[in-house]
């Protein structure tokens, strides 16, 4: 058991930032980034006896994340928050706005994002390999290529309509 | 205009700060179970002590007639007996590790929540029924030592109580119990579900 502990620790001191990263790119919300954090931490320790090494634990935990996103917001328990999470973002945005105003214009650009191109996105951004977010997201590398232009372009698009205004 | 590269730039720069270690996540997991844990532990302790209380009535005071010793009888021991269910339900919920076995852990959860809807149904009417006739027979001997307005108010006090236990308090325990659980069940399910089919 110690010996899991320890491994668990070092995989969390190495994924946590960028999971979380990808959290709340995902939701805004620093609160919710966290609550999913957990939840995929928590699965990575149950089920690390289980991870066979095929591929590498990062695109591993990746896909715990991105699956734990997309179940949260869904979940019917959650349904009321997900209509809240735009007003969570842009009420986020007002608090830090000062600070970074460009930061905070970025994020309230990705939850302008269908769900899965703000997860695909994040990756991007993260400046994973293609090829390990295609085996993340589930989607063959050419259609990713052709999704991650469009999503590229939408982005920016948004980006600079917001920044003009 | 900005273009790709300057808003990936951007969003690098951007510094995230992880609020919690990997030591305090998993404590953090830990602390909703137990709180259901010391939630049925505390049950039970009340019920234990409520076991000795009336159990000492033996020790401390003298009764003259049988019907007396047969209501305390009978009152101890359906308090016994519903201690006993309650310890045999905390059993199924405190033996597993739900980190260390999440799916064991998630079926006695919900066989936890099935036994506590049965407590607080068929159960609860047999339970309300033998303590009522328990209280019964200790009040045959006792209430002739009290006064007539005495009498008048341990009888009512004890009516509402019961009346109050079995309607209000127990819709409202059952409900947020009910709520309790199946939040938990439903946080495992939704953990489970995915990991097997990332």
């Amino acid at each position: 058991m110690e010996q899991k502990d320890k491994l668990f620790k070092e995989i969390f001191d190495s994924n946590s930032k960028k999971i979380f990263h990808l959290c709340y790119g995902y939701t805004g919300d620093t609160d919710a980034a966290n609550d999913l954090l957990q939840e995929t931490f928590l699965k990575v320790w149950q089920n690390l006896d289980k991870f066979r090494n095929k591929s590498l634990i990062s695109t591993w935990i990746y896909r715990i994340a991105v699956n734990t996103c997309l179940t949260y917001l869904r979940s019917e328990k959650r349904q009321a928050k997900d209509e809240l999470t735009e007003n969570i973002i842009e009420n986020k945005i007002e608090e830090f706005s000062e600070k970074n105003e460009q930061v905070a214009l970025l994020y309230q650009c990705i939850s302008k994002l269908e769900e899965n191109d703000r997860l695909i996105i994040t990756m991007v951004l993260d400046e994973l390999p293609y090829h390990e977010i295609a085996d993340i997201s589930g989607i063959s590398e050419g259609n990713l290529r052709v999704k991650i232009h469009r999503i590229k372009q939408k982005l920016t698009e948004l980006y600079n309509q917001y920044a003009s205004v | 205009m900005q273009a790709f590269d300057q808003i990936q730039e951007l969003w690098q720069k951007h510094e995230v700060e992880v609020k919690f270690s990997a030591d305090e996540m998993l404590q953090q997991a830990k602390k909703e179970v137990n709180g259901l844990k010391f939630k049925s532990a505390l049950n039970i302790i009340g019920m234990a002590i409520s076991f000795i209380a009336i159990a000492a009535l033996w020790i401390f005071f003298h009764f003259d007639s049988w019907t007396t010793h047969l209501g305390i009888s009978i009152t101890v021991i359906t308090i016994g007996v519903y201690t006993l269910i309650l310890y045999r339900d905390y059993r199924l919920i405190a033996q597993t590790d739900f980190t260390a076995h999440p799916q064991e852990y998630l079926n006695n959860l919900k066989t936890y929540q099935l036994n506590r809807y049965k407590l607080y149904n068929s159960l609860y009417w047999f339970y309300t029924i033998a303590l009522s006739t328990g209280t019964i027979f200790y009040f045959i001997e006792i209430l002739s030592y009290l006064s007539t307005i005495q009498k008048v108010i341990a009888i009512g006090f004890t009516f509402i109580w019961i009346l109050f236990c079995s309607t209000i308090l127990r819709k409202a325990v059952m409900e947020r119990e009910k709520e309790r659980i199946s939040l938990l069940i439903e946080k495992f399910e939704r953990i489970s579900n995915q990991i097997t089919a990332p």
